[in-house]
């Protein structure tokens, strides 16, 4: 097991490696620098620009360039933000948290919606209540994420008025106070709740597929003859098996929120790491770019990893060697 | 979504400069009923109201929420001389500002902090700031600390773009800039006073001097080089403006408390919240009275114009579109730009005709509902230097196919295209940029118009370019761009050398004539110091544009900010946008 995780981690050098050569590659492609659509400013002298440019090593080759930061990311310092002014490790830590909390709600939000569906619709499959959880989870297919979410956030935000419409924390409590936790945590429901809502379908299926594939296995089959009860036919038997995938899943689960929460944190202003990612574009903030890229690409090697290792600790017939 | 920023960036710096702006979020939608048919060449600069009619007292204690809508939280930058961001600044102008204030023509006034001489050669000016302007920790604001500004701006540590041609005529800023000297001999302090002499008289500085301050004694110990990412410029800021930073979220709010000493008199209101609203949720904001105060962007504005508790109110941007004709390249050993022996634009008749040929009545109407409007010359109407006797070119097919039957340009083979004087294929190519849903039908509107007189217009690889690509486009010369369309942000200073001299990089018509030389530097002559003689040669400059077209000015474009009915003493126009301390609520 040790060996194992030891090796992935091994094998995440190169793959990283590989990675930051092409998102540095493509980063430097991009038309534009972080001066030239910022502020192009006619009666600065050109020199003046080239001058900023010189000293922010933007007008060396790329791969001087990239030897350059490569080298400094290695000891973990991604340069400074042109457009923040601030090393790039400060600008993303200040979202980085707001992510993380968001995908964690979210999370919740998914699995307490997705369990109780997903057993109930597998359970009494082709009943009307299998037809309705299974209505709604092709209606959540098929709903762009960012239209629901400002429907969302014009129901709940604005016509009930029951949350904040947008930010991640009132600016007239204090930090540290327990008011502050209620606020930040009012204003995460809503954001959180509107993705959950939506992620939660496909998970719903997997665990109804599953159950339905369960039900009929010959394991069940023999419960069932040896007179175990329907309640623990499907609590020990049925259900154990059927979360197998899902809890694999859950490594994926994770990376992608971290990466794929640009649209909700747009809608709903709430500055996370998807927001900074996209301004970062297209204001040409390359060192951020490529330290959020980097980033999300060593999460998504760590969530596969996490899954793998999931996966071998509940399924028994999994052993990694 | 972002590229509404760029122009937004530009229009607002405080700097007098031209500026690159991007042409950016409007909708195409339905026509408008309203002033259908109306003449062309009236250039209505009043549509909308520019101050608040409610004239009630402000209550005590008063707070006012302000949305700054944008779709990216604000970086914090809380210092003219460093932010980035159009965001930033809109922060910074609750607690901070600058020591001369100006009046609707940007020019400089002495009502503010500051006022200011002229010495009769018109080489030095000196600033006498006030003696009850303190910052807010109470130290009063002195020379020193606006000589302290240049100083950071001057100095080879700063890695912003504030530092401008204009500041470089200061005697001894060069020479400071290049390491040379430790001070600017150009300028000299004298307490509260403060003086700077120029090598050469530029009637410029009455409207594009840098008066913003830097507050030395609280700022002087970090070093140079780590002001922009120090504390005391993004987490406690010190200004003197009529509020002070109580609190910041980083990124998403702020909250202001008033500024009891503010030297021009306690403010209205007790606090104000700034927020960062997403455009998207603005009109509803506005319309439950989250926010009492935020800009509308066209795509909003039908939706806006029906609130009841809030009052639009608008002004016509510091900004023009046009369509730009490629005649040459620029020389980047000579440093200027030179245009080509037979520019395939060269007649002029052909580049009337193509003005006359759009309709761009019926694009500001129908595409932007009315919140554009044809542009008469390239120098914005809010400023006295607009010509206003200039018509814009009227829609008229018959003349402009009239004048390219003139030129030679004429169908030699039948399929309804025209060809060149020498009877060969005429293509155009036309590029355009991208970023609002209107970029596309606008650009192929004026496609079929073109057309209709019979020219073979192509967009440029057959699509539109996004921003940083179509500007690089431009900037390499590229040889297959015939004609462009693109917008320019101006700010406060009219003088356009920027954008039309023979030297300047982001001249990218690359048109140039003696002509044009020689009233451009008339407009910036000593001479130019008497208002009349500058509106003058302004006026036969514009009129040279208009005869010449080098540029088809199209739209000039309305700013909106709507506004909570419990508002009072809220002033949209330049100069007093931002004099927070008159504005109160009386609910």
């Amino acid at each position: 097991m040790w060996k194992f995780i030891l090796r992935r981690l091994l094998v995440m050098i190169p793959q990283l490696f590989l990675l930051s050569i092409i998102v540095f590659m493509m980063a430097k492609a991009m038309p534009g620098d972080a001066l030239s659509g910022q502020e192009i400013n006619p009666r600065a002298n050109p020199a003046e620009l080239d001058r900023i440019r010189e000293e922010l090593g933007l007008n060396d080759p790329w791969y001087q360039q990239y030897i350059r930061w490569a080298s400094n990311a290695v000891q973990g310092d991604f340069g400074v933000s042109y457009t923040h002014k601030t090393p790039v490790m400060d600008v993303i830590e200040d979202r980085l948290w707001n992510t993380v909390f968001l995908a964690l709600v979210t999370l919740i939000f998914t699995y307490m919606l997705a369990i109780p569906l997903g057993i109930l619709s597998g359970r009494y499959n082709d009943t009307w209540v299998d037809k309705t959880v299974t209505g709604y989870s092709y209606l959540g297919f098929g709903t762009p994420i960012f239209i629901f979410a400002l429907i969302m956030l014009f129901v709940f935000g604005f016509a009930l008025d029951w949350f904040p419409s947008g930010g991640s924390v009132d600016s007239k409590v204090d930090e540290g106070t327990f008011a502050y936790v209620v606020s930040k945590i009012n204003h995460l429901i809503l954001p959180a709740l509107s993705t959950a809502l939506i992620a939660t379908t496909s998970t719903i299926q997997y665990l109804r597929n599953e159950i339905i594939d369960n039900k009929i296995k010959d394991f069940v089959r023999t419960a069932r003859s040896k007179g175990v009860p329907e309640s623990k036919v499907y609590s020990r038997h049925i259900l154990r098996n059927s979360f197998l995938p899902i809890a694999a899943f859950l490594g994926y689960e994770i990376t992608g929120l971290i990466g794929g929460a640009v649209i909700i944190e747009t809608i709903f202003s709430y500055p996370g790491l998807g927001q900074l990612f996209l301004s970062s574009v297209s204001l040409r903030d390359f060192s951020v770019v490529t330290a959020i890229v980097m980033m999300t690409g060593f999460a998504t090697l760590l969530g596969t990893l996490l899954s793998d290792i999931i996966l071998s600790a509940v399924d028994p017939r999994i052993r990694i060697e | 979504m972002k590229i509404k920023s760029y122009s937004k960036v530009l229009s607002a710096l405080a700097i007098s400069s031209l500026l690159l702006a991007a042409c950016s979020n409007d909708t195409e939608k339905s026509s408008t009923k309203e002033k259908k048919g109306k003449d062309v060449e009236q250039v209505d600069t009043s549509k909308f109201p520019t101050k608040t009619t409610n004239q009630g007292e402000p209550i005590e204690g008063g707070h006012l929420t302000y949305g700054l809508v944008s779709d990216t939280p604000f970086e914090g930058i809380l210092n003219k001389v460093f932010y980035q961001g159009e965001p930033d600044n809109q922060v910074i102008t609750f607690f901070d500002e600058d020591l001369l204030d100006t009046d609707e023509n940007y020019v400089y006034t002495n009502e503010g902090a500051a006022s200011y001489e002229i010495s009769d050669d018109h080489k030095t000016v000196t600033l006498t700031i006030k003696d009850n302007v303190n910052w807010h920790d109470g130290k009063p604001v002195t020379g020193a600390d606006l000589e302290y500004a240049y100083l950071v701006m001057g100095s080879k540590d700063y890695k912003g773009v504030r530092y401008d041609e204009q500041m470089a005529l200061i005697e001894g800023m060069e020479e400071y800039h290049e390491g040379k000297a430790d001070k600017i001999s150009g300028i000299k302090v004298d307490g509260k006073k403060i003086t700077f002499t120029f090598k050469k008289a530029n009637p410029s500085v009455t409207t594009g001097l840098w008066t913003y301050p830097l507050h030395k004694e609280y700022l002087k110990d970090v070093p140079i080089a780590d002001l922009e990412s120090s504390d005391k410029i993004r987490k406690n800021p010190i200004g003197f403006g009529p509020f002070k930073v109580k609190k910041i979220v980083q990124g998403e709010a702020v909250e202001f408390e008033a500024n009891k000493d503010y030297y021009r008199g306690e403010p209205k209101l007790d606090s104000v919240t700034l927020k960062v609203v997403n455009p998207s949720v603005v009109v509803k904001s506005l319309e439950n009275g989250d926010l009492d105060v935020a800009e509308v962007l066209a795509e909003q504005y039908e939706q806006a114009k029906e609130l009841d508790n809030v009052e639009l109110l608008g002004k016509v941007e510091l900004a023009y579109t046009y369509i730009g004709f490629n005649f040459g390249h620029y020389d980047k050993e000579k440093e200027e730009n030179v245009m080509d022996e037979n520019p395939k634009f060269g007649d002029k008749r052909l580049r009337q005709a193509m003005a006359y040929a759009i309709n761009n009545e019926e694009v500001g109407e129908k595409m932007f509902k009315g919140l554009r409007f044809p542009a008469n010359s390239v120098i914005t109407p809010n400023f006295k230097y607009n010509n206003k006797d200039l018509k814009a070119y009227e829609y008229n097919p018959e003349k402009a196919k009239e004048l390219l039957d003139e030129a030679g340009f004429v169908d030699t083979n039948n399929d309804g295209i025209r060809e060149d004087a020498d009877g060969k294929e005429f293509k155009i190519n036309f590029a355009s940029m991208s970023g609002s849903d209107v970029s596309e039908p606008l650009a192929r509107y004026y496609i079929q118009q073109w057309e209709q007189v019979g020219l073979d217009v192509e967009l440029q690889d057959g699509r539109l370019h996004e921003f940083n690509s179509f500007y690089d486009l431009l900037k390499k010369d590229n040889d297959k761009v015939d004609i462009y369309q693109a917008a320019w942000g101006v700010a406060s200073d009219p003088d356009p050398s920027g954008i039309w001299s023979r030297s300047a990089e982001f001249n990218y018509t690359r048109w140039v004539s003696e002509k044009n030389d020689e009233l451009l530097a008339k407009g910036i002559s000593e001479e130019a110091f008497d208002d009349q003689y500058r509106i003058d040669t302004y006026n036969e400059w514009q009129e040279l544009i208009h005869e010449e077209v080098p540029v088809i000015p199209t739209l000039f474009r309305y700013q909106l900010a709507g506004v909570n009915e419990r508002v009072t003493g809220y002033d949209y126009l330049a100069g007093r946008q931002y004099q927070w301390h008159n504005v109160g609520v009386t609910k």
